[in-house]
């Protein structure tokens, strides 16, 4: 593990229980995250997208050790994340924190904002109460809330309000890594913006190392350095940003870039390329071959018999798809007409 | 265009910020209390019950066991409420008699909010085996008659009030048992418990601090119910003859008398009229306690 | 041609405590046959009350204070509550955010979309069943003679906002309103379903208002945009002028908060710093005569702050404001 690596994730697969098909049937599992490695360097923003089911949020709340892990590890620096239990698990947690999709069901109702901030220091008892108290203030300072706010209770915010309020505690601990799970869309526009600005602002200010979960390339893009397109609980595709969008070569990434192009000639003519039929499969056992062969427009016979192994495709570029020179070359040649 | 606004004109202030009003969910919660005319209507009525059988027996000094006139004198200017079968004056027994049953209530209600409390959080929190065994309890106790039971501890323990008071919170506590795990099921899914976990909080921070003042409000209104509820079972235990015979109360009062109830109207009527307006006033509180919590369903 | 919904001036507001607060001021907009309006804004700028104003169900203590909601010319804001429902579901329809709460659980969908034709049509069970499969065929919705017998909770989210648009246009509405139709939809989901409400308009000839916070999402199958701000329009226009030469300060600022994808050779270049817009939105009640986006816009100034916007613009594009930002800014 090269030095500035901070997290490195190995084969890491999540799998629930879904009941049996029927009284006595076979037993269902859901492979919500199915074999999925990747490195995050210190200080730079590792991007996971994908559709609903595509497993991208349990992979967060694996790496939170919130979601049981079935198999793979998981490292932290030099700790095994994956081992560790009960009181090292509670102590270890000061160096990883999460920021949340939604706000409104984020944030104790019942708590003060500024107890609310400062409950990681105060659970993991770091610092002197003088030393907390001192820290809460400048916490709110830096997301932009005022020392008065420490004293309202959450339903007194608005949305983006709230959302300073979940990133200044997970800050309060001063960790390593932050796990942002959506964290601006269930806001509107305009106080997206806030938050993604503030996002990269602290980056650059704390030396913080984010994993940035997200459905919105849009913004994926702005923040991320390297990102992950993740389906049916697989990495399909992974590369460095700039690399990805001038390029990609799996046709899901293609599907997911036309869906989100400015509107435009470009678009209307990789929509008819590219884009979809039918909504992502269920993740309970899922089928055997290319998992996305069944949407897939450039389908054939051995994507639906043979699996597709996540191979190098260029410097840092990986990808899972048998198809991808094809692929490549009709996205080059809309790309090249418009 | 034409602009006619129905409000004075104000400006907005420039990036509105926090406003800085100190509302407490409790308090909010107490304001819509206060405001709501059922709630208040039984906090006044319970008021006043509670300052008579606090004061009462001070101001009107008649000993309740004490024989003070020809049994069953009607009410008049004398005895207010009437004299029972042996002659003891039934305004002095219930002044007397409201302290063991508002206390046999209270004690009760605690002790199955309590008993219910830990086997809900317990199972809800922790699920699995554990909610397995708690459950497969709490069903045990459900499906036995609850009256019978009650009968049955008392039976065999002696008919003191100790013995009265508890027998009724050990049979009572499945529901808010079952209310409590399904409150706890419910917001252990939310994501404010997950950030308390990935705070760095364990299991009991996380059930004590977390869930519990979040999974309060719809046992406080059972609570509330809890009280009235374990006042008429003790009224029910005496009326069947399992009162403590040597503690006044008020269902010991219809118990003793409740032979006599269509020569003299009121030997029961009277003490029966005091659980009526004990318990009315109690669950009166309990809706406008329900009613504050949820402001909008109040609306409707 | 004539318009299908005609809106005038339309003023909605909340009976309060201490008073009268307006909700939508001055509200003026008209759709015509097969064409599609986009209201944009932020939460809190008006967007679902007007949807529901038009559809007559406003929630209790809102009420239209002023001004015309012209359905085809009858004024659908003066009708009675009895000739309203007779015209919810028949001549006008809406379809909702979250299909899954907008759908009855306890019925099949085949039931929930003849339900409306027998109805409005008067139609019998047999032919009923028969247009409500028709129905589900049009939206796409494979093996409809089966799905027909589904319950809700049994179809993915995308086939379910499919059964919402086919109830919504079963009797062939004059006008549908969308709100925020793809929000909860899968980003390559929301293409189809956008594509699919295209052609139904297109076959059927309905006017289309689209509620939604993003318009570049919905660009390619609107023909016009209205911004609204704080209740008020500020500023409407043909898509393209108001995407490509938006004039006011509060239109540019939506558009260059988003963070737009750069596809091909673009994305090598870093990425520009998003302009974000300071502030929110103000609350019902604190928004006096002058214009509402004042005390979060970087131009105002002077008169910004004495009176009340004027209304300027050529032709089809209008913007309130008193520092229109031409293509120079």
């Amino acid at each position: 593990m090269s030095n500035d690596t901070l997290l490195e994730v190995n084969d890491l697969k999540v799998h629930f229980p879904a009941g049996r098909a029927g009284a006595f049937g076979q037993r269902l599992t859901v492979h919500a995250v199915d074999g999925v490695s990747f490195r995050v360097p210190r200080q730079s923003t590792f991007g996971i997208v994908g559709e609903s089911g595509s497993g991208k949020s349990t992979t967060a709340q694996a790496i939170m050790r919130l979601a049981p892990i079935t198999a793979g590890n998981i490292r932290l620096g030099e700790t095994d994340l994956t081992t560790l239990r009960g009181d090292a698990l509670r102590k270890a947690r000061r160096h990883f924190q999460m920021i949340f999709q939604d706000p409104y069901s984020a944030l104790n109702p019942r708590r003060r904002a500024g107890d609310l901030i400062r409950e990681p220091l105060d659970l993991l008892e770091v610092g002197s109460a003088d030393d907390r108290a001192e820290r809460l203030e400048s916490l709110l300072r830096v997301v932009g809330l005022p020392p008065e706010a420490a004293m309202l209770f959450p339903h007194q915010f608005s949305g983006g309000q709230r959302q300073r309020l979940v990133i200044a505690r997970a800050l309060s601990t001063q960790p390593d890594l932050i796990v942002c799970d959506e964290p601006v869309s269930a806001l509107d526009v305009a106080i997206q913006a806030q938050i993604l600005n503030l996002l990269k602002r602290l980056q650059r200010d704390h030396g913080l190392t984010y994993v940035f979960i997200s459905h919105d390339l849009g913004v994926v893009q702005y923040l991320c350095d390297q990102i992950a397109v993740m389906y049916l609980g697989q990495i399909v595709e992974q590369a460095p940003s700039a690399q990805l969008f001038a390029g990609p070569r799996h046709p899901y990434t293609w599907s997911l870039m036309t869906a989100a192009a400015p509107p435009g000639g470009l678009r209307q003519s990789l929509k008819q390329r590219f884009s979809l039929r039918g909504e992502p499969p269920s993740p309970i056992n899922p089928p055997a071959g290319c998992r996305f062969a069944a949407r897939c427009p450039f389908a054939d016979e051995r994507c639906r018999k043979e699996t597709p192994q996540l191979s190098v495709a260029g410097s840092g570029h990986f990808v899972a798809c048998h198809k991808t020179e094809e692929v490549s070359a009709a996205g080059r040649s809309i790309m090249a007409a418009a | 265009m034409n602009t006619a606004p129905p409000v004075p004109p104000a400006l907005t202030p420039a990036n509105e910020t926090v406003a800085i009003v100190r509302i407490s969910p409790l308090r909010e919660t107490f304001r819509l209390f206060v405001q709501n005319p059922t709630g208040m209507i039984g906090a006044c009525l319970f008021g006043m019950i509670l300052l008579l059988t606090l004061f009462g027996p001070t101001l009107y000094e008649i000993d309740p066991f004490d024989i003070a006139g020809a049994p069953f004198t009607s009410p008049d200017a004398e005895y207010w409420f009437g004299t029972d079968y042996l002659g003891r004056d039934i305004l002095a027994g219930i002044l007397v008699g409201g302290r063991a049953t508002l206390t046999v209530g209270a004690v009760a209600a605690i002790i199955t909010l309590a008993i219910g409390i830990a086997m809900g959080s317990l199972s809800g929190f922790f699920g699995g085996m554990l909610d397995t065994t708690l459950m497969k309890i709490t069903e045990f106790f459900q499906v036995l008659p609850t009256l019978l039971f009650a009968m049955v501890l008392v039976t065999l323990f002696g008919a003191s009030l100790q013995t009265i008071t508890l027998a009724i919170g050990v049979v009572s506590w499945t529901g808010v048992a079952r209310l409590t795990r399904a409150e706890f099921l419910r917001i252990r899914e939310l994501d404010y418990v997950k950030a308390a976990t990935a705070a760095g909080a364990g299991s009991s921070y996380t059930i004590l601090r977390v869930i519990l003042p979040n999974a309060l409000p719809p046992i406080i209104v059972a609570a509330a119910f809890a009280i009235g509820i374990s006042i008429l079972f003790e009224g029910g235990m005496s009326f069947l003859g399992l009162g403590d015979p040597n503690v006044m109360s008020w269902g010991m009062m219809i118990g003793q008398n409740r032979n006599y109830a269509l020569d003299a109207w009121w030997v029961v009527v009277m003490p029966g009229a005091a659980i009526f307006l004990a318990v009315l006033s109690i669950s009166l509180i309990g809706d406008g306690i329900n009613d504050a919590l949820n402001p909008r369903l109040r609306k409707r | 041609m004539s318009a299908i919904l005609d809106i005038k001036n339309l003023t909605v507001t909340l009976q309060q405590s201490p008073g009268v607060v307006p909700v939508l001021e001055n509200l003026s907009f008209s759709v015509k046959a097969g064409k599609t309006i986009a209201l944009v804004g932020e939460s809190g700028c008006g967007k679902s009350m007007t949807a529901l104003a038009i559809m007559g169900l406003l929630p209790d203590g809102f009420q239209i204070a002023g001004g015309s909601i012209a359905l085809e010319g009858q004024d659908v804001a003066k009708l009675p509550g009895d000739a309203l429902r007779q015209l919810r579901g028949n001549r006008m329809s809406m379809i909702f955010q979250e299909p899954m709460t907008a759908l009855n659980p306890v019925y099949t969908v085949g039931d929930q979309i003849s339900e409306a034709l027998r109805l409005h049509q008067g139609l019998s069970r047999q032919t009923a069943r028969e247009r409500a499969i028709a129905m589900l065929r049009a939206v796409q919705i494979p093996a409809p003679e089966r799905r027909i017998d589904a319950y809700p909770h049994q179809l993915s989210g995308g086939m379910r906002q499919r059964v919402m648009i086919a109830m919504a246009l079963a009797c062939r509405p004059r006008l549908l309103i969308a709100d925020e139709p793809t929000t909860a939809l899968d980003v390559t989901v929301q293409a189809q379903i956008f594509d699919l409400l295209r052609e139904m308009q297109q076959d059927i000839g309905t006017a289309i208002v689209l509620i939604t916070h993003d318009l570049s999402a919905v660009a390619d199958i609107t023909d016009e945009v209205a911004v609204l701000y704080a209740g008020r329009c500020i500023e409407q226009g043909p898509t393209a002028t108001i995407l490509n030469q938006p004039q006011h300060p509060y239109t540019r600022g939506l558009i260059a908060s988003v963070p737009h994808l750069r596809l091909g050779l673009a994305a090598a270049q870093p990425s520009e710093a998003l302009e974000e817009i300071p502030g929110m939105v103000p609350g019902l009640g604190k928004r006096g005569p002058l214009c509402g986006f004042a005390p979060r816009c970087r131009y105002s100034a002077g008169p910004c702050l004495e009176a009340p916007p004027p209304t300027t613009g050529t032709g089809s594009h209008q913007v309130a404001c008193w520092h229109p930002q031409g293509e120079a800014a």
